[in-house]
């Protein structure tokens, strides 16, 4: 995690000079693209997203204000929101609404995970969580980010997010057991 | 768990083994293009120079593009970064004449040195003309390509680091289409004046190592990165020089598929047939590492020559039939050696600079790369193979047992122990191989080849497998796993060769297959990911106490330049002690630049270890002196730096007369490391002197007679010569004595591809420490 001083004057830099823009673009587009591939699942999507996100980014660099927060989060809500324009321009796109059911592990998905090993299922397990708390889960064990930061990213509170990432757990506790036994 | 949320927030045990799993896993690496993220971030950096600078010239980025819109452009610039070095030509097509404006916001510094140069015209241009005026200089063999209105110039190697770099041209505009009828036909407008842009690259980024800073003991794991993803790379195998040979699947993007005249040749021979893989060199000078070329189409096994500048591969040839062929680095086939029934499952293996020992059919074969040559009867299996440095000796996993084969004499092959496999020579000429027991694994060391002793055993529920040397002989390093473990618990082990120091490399427990790089600064090796893949890694070595003590030097050095750069006098002073400010005061060099000049920037040329107690270093600096904002020229000092209780500080000083800077190649780095061929004899301990120019230059200019080595009495000192020109690197093998100081001196019989000399003889102590 780099120095919040550090990233502080260097973004500051970033709205006068390109290659600060171009330290910060090589600091981050790891995990923004990551994180864009673990929502979109798709390569070629998640290159558009990645692009998408680092071009808002520089356009209205100038309008950003240090708030306390790392950098990163105000590209993780741009790429929250790429993602969401993504989907709202796809009709027949389907996302798990919060409460549905993990796939109870029908042939094409028990062929999937059959094929993975118990680390790869759980991840597997967390793609098929509903939107808002596969992104907690994503955010927070993936990419180490704080409560406080996901809340920010994702325009909930704290408590929503402690809420999301309980269920999250609480649904891989309640699923990843049958899974695997299906598997046996 | 060491997250305070978490262990607030799931206290059920139940939830906590979940939350660990997550906690101790991460998700499957996502699939990345190599080349996408350059791609955007070329793209971003050309939009930045437009939007985030004040401008007086109207924007003229007339378009906007999506990555898949400009899928063969990615390919165009796969070599990495792709560099917009802010060159804008306008081309005002009304009224009469045509005219021609540049931008130049600065100069940039801290290029890469795999950046290819994008210029971007704003109106349509003569391509043709355009490309037969660029010049670039230091000279560099280039590809050209033009995606749109852009020329995009593409280095067939890396740059030269430490580097000002030239590029000039003299855009022409495209006559317009003729209007219908008859018509005067215009000809192109030639600009006025021609277009310079001018760029700085890196740094070198590792300080010249000089021995005996590299003790294997002593090092430690560094940063590591993936090579590429799981899948993208089989097979990878260090070159002498510190490149990488890897194989590819088949039709990989990568830079040099087209060459312009100037550049260097392209990949030659019969054409490939449709075989999985290529065989590719990359570059580790960047990070991430690049590919530079491809040099075998459809080869798989690539083995580099002990001596540099030819690789051995395989190919797939008729049915069912292969063919072992030689390249050059540049891809250019020299001959085929072998044809054999089947497909290959190893490398051939170099026994010296003109043979090679391969697998035919369950037998061993010896082929010269001049002619086939008799080889001892041997049937082997699927099992180790590896030749002695020398090329002496041949340690071969055979059918019935294990053997040395010694290619010199009619004698019969030495029987090795039961179970022996897994060779490996070191550059001392011992041979280290494992033995697999119920109880676990022997190692066994053989100094010299002869006379094997079981030194130790792999710990109780341990195995030990994938041998191999460090580059110094005075270490070996192997995976060791746990009986029973999955293929991911393996970890990285150094133990002494006489099987003391029992050491982990790595913290992680998931490597395996190490392969030091020949100079020592990297280890290769494999990694599986979390979807099972495995991926090739490297990591950097952290330094052994010598490296940090140079390192200490160095950064005392680096005060003191900074301080002189500024004009800082009291800075500079202080890193002077008494005798160093006398020599400076005494006229041997000038502490601050002249009026009406700049110290603009400097780095160090060479660093030598030239004494203990007191730790003393001599190290070479080249200062650029700058006049009126442009640099004009440089000298070089040798400042001795000696540690007086915690710090260094310069003790004395010599200085080099002022060179202009001008057209023509020059030295950039100077190092002496000793050679695989490193025992003491007579004549001294054998070492490698490696010159590294700026520019590409004629491989038939470096010769003996152009760079030379001559001792303390002015007499010169025998050496063999080796030419690098991926990375301008003159290579001199030769026996120096410690204790000693030679001279090196690089002629203006040197030249650049361009047929341009060497502006002025370049000379360098040489001191060989003890």
């Amino acid at each position: 995690m780099p120095d919040g001083f550090e990233e502080r004057e260097l973004v500051e830099r970033a709205k006068e000079d390109p290659d600060a823009f171009g330290a910060l673009y090589d600091r981050y587009f790891p995990q923004i693209y990551r994180f864009a591939y673990s929502r979109v699942r798709d390569q070629s999507l998640a290159e558009d997203v990645t692009s998408e996100v680092f071009f808002k980014a520089l356009r209205n660099i100038k309008r950003y204000t240090y708030s306390g927060h790392p950098f990163s989060s105000w590209l993780y809500q741009i790429t929250l929101n790429a993602v969401a324009d993504h989907y709202r321009g796809q009709h027949g796109e389907v996302e798990l609404e919060e409460g549905a059911d993990l796939p109870s592990g029908g042939p094409s998905v028990v062929d999937e995970v059959v094929r993975r090993d118990r680390s790869r299922r759980v991840w597997s397990a967390i793609d098929q969580l509903p939107r808002q708390q596969r992104a907690a889960m994503v955010l927070k064990f993936a990419e180490d980010r704080k409560i406080e930061e996901i809340a920010l990213i994702l325009g909930k509170s704290s408590g929503a997010v402690k809420l999301l990432l309980h269920r999250g757990v609480e649904r891989l506790r309640r699923e990843l057991p049958q899974l695997e036994a299906e598997l046996t | 768990m060491n997250d305070p949320e978490l262990e607030e927030l799931f206290a059920d045990p139940a939830h906590r083994e979940i939350v660990d799993l997550l906690k101790t896993t991460r998700p499957a690496a996502p699939p990345l293009d190599p080349h996408f993220r350059n791609y955007l971030r070329a793209r971003l950096m050309t939009e930045a120079q437009r939007t985030l600078q004040p401008r007086a010239t109207r924007p003229w980025w007339p378009f906007t593009l999506k990555p898949k819109v400009l899928a063969p452009m990615m390919a165009a610039v796969a070599a990495g970064f792709l560099v917009v070095l802010g060159v804008e030509i306008y081309l005002q097509r009304q009224p009469s004449p045509e005219m021609v404006s540049v931008n130049l916001p600065s100069n940039r510094t801290n290029v890469a040195t795999a950046e290819p140069i994008v210029i971007a015209f704003s109106g349509p241009v003569d391509k043709t003309a355009v490309m037969e005026t660029v010049v670039i200089e230091p000279a560099t063999s280039v590809t050209k390509q033009w995606v749109g209105q852009k020329l995009v110039i593409v280095p067939n190697h890396p740059l030269a680091p430490n580097t000002t770099y030239t590029v000039t041209l003299k855009p022409s505009a495209s006559p317009p289409p003729p209007p219908p009828g008859p018509s005067v036909k215009p000809a192109p407008t030639v600009a006025p004046t021609p277009v310079v842009m001018r760029f700085t690259t890196v740094p070198a980024p590792v300080a010249p190592v000089v021995p005996p800073s590299f003790t294997s003991s002593n090092v430690h794991y560094g940063h590591d990165s993936r090579l590429a993803d799981s899948g993208t790379v089989f097979s990878a195998s260090w070159t002498p020089t510190g490149q990488l040979l890897v194989t590819r699947p088949a039709g990989q993007p990568g830079p040099g598929a087209a060459t312009s005249p100037s550049a260097t040749a392209s990949p030659s021979g019969p054409a490939a047939p449709a075989g999985a893989t290529d065989v590719w060199l990359m570059s580790t000078s960047s990070s991430p590492a690049t590919p530079i070329r491809l040099v075998v189409p459809g080869g798989s096994f690539a083995a580099a020559a002990p001596s540099g500048g030819l690789v051995a591969a395989w190919r797939l040839a008729a049915t069912n039939q292969a063919t072992l062929g030689i390249w050059d680095l540049q891809g250019n086939l020299q001959s085929t050696i072998a044809t054999v029934d089947g497909v290959p499952d190893r490398p051939a293996v170099w026994l010296d600079s003109d043979r090679i020992a391969y697998v035919d059919n369950g037998t061993l074969r010896i082929a010269g790369l001049h002619g086939a040559i008799d080889a001892p009867k041997q049937k082997v299996d699927h099992g180790s193979l590896a030749a002695s440095p020398s090329g002496q000796l041949l340690a071969v996993e055979s059918v019935d047992h294990s053997v040395v084969i010694d290619l010199t004499s009619a004698t019969a092959p030495r029987r090795l122990p039961d179970r022996a496999t897994g060779f490996a020579w070191s550059t001392k000429g011992d041979l280290a191989f494992l033995a697999q027991q119920a109880t676990g694994t022997e190692l066994w060391v053989a100094i010299g080849g002869t006379n094997e002793k079981r030194v130790t055993s792999s710990p109780t529920g341990q195995t030990w497998s994938d041998l191999n040397w460090a580059p110094d002989g005075a270490s070996l390093l192997l995976a060791s796993k746990s009986v029973g473990a999955g293929s991911s618990a393996s970890r990285l082990i150094l133990i002494n060769p006489d099987g003391t120091a029992l050491t982990p490399f790595a913290s992680q427990q998931e490597y395996s297959s190490p392969r030091w790089s020949s100079h020592g600064d990297f280890v290769l090796f494999t990694r599986q990911d979390e979807a099972g893949g495995r991926a090739f890694w490297i990591a950097t070595t952290s330094p052994s106490d010598v490296d940090a003590a140079e390192k200490q030097a160095l950064a005392e050095v680096d005060k003191f330049m900074q301080a002189r750069l500024r004009g800082d006098n009291a800075s500079a002073q202080a890193e002077l002690d008494a005798a160093g400010l006398g020599a400076y005061q005494g006229g041997a060099s000038s502490l601050l630049s002249s009026p009406g000049t700049q110290f603009d920037r400097y780095y160090p040329v060479t660093v030598q270890k030239t004494g203990s107690n007191p730790n003393t270093f001599l190290v070479g600096v080249r200062i650029f002196v700058s006049r009126s904002g442009a640099q004009r020229s440089f000298f070089e000092e040798q400042l001795t730096m000696v540690l007086q209780g915690q710090r260094y500080l310069v003790d004395a000083v010599k200085s080099t007369p002022t060179m202009l800077l001008s057209h023509g190649p020059t030295v950039v780095s100077v190092e002496v490391a000793p050679t695989s061929e490193g025992q003491q004899g007579d004549q001294g301990q054998s070492e490698q002197v490696r010159v590294r120019f700026d520019a590409d230059v004629r491989a038939d200019t470096v010769t003996n007679d152009t760079i030379k080595v001559t001792d303390s009495a002015g007499k010169p000192v025998m050496a063999r010569i080796a030419f690098d020109p991926d990375n301008h690197l003159a290579t001199l093998t030769l026996k120096l004595k410690p204790g000693s100081t030679y001279q090196l001196a690089v002629t203006t019989g040197v030249t650049d591809i361009n047929g341009v000399a060497l502006t002025q003889e370049y000379d360098a102590p040489l001191v060989i420490s003890h």
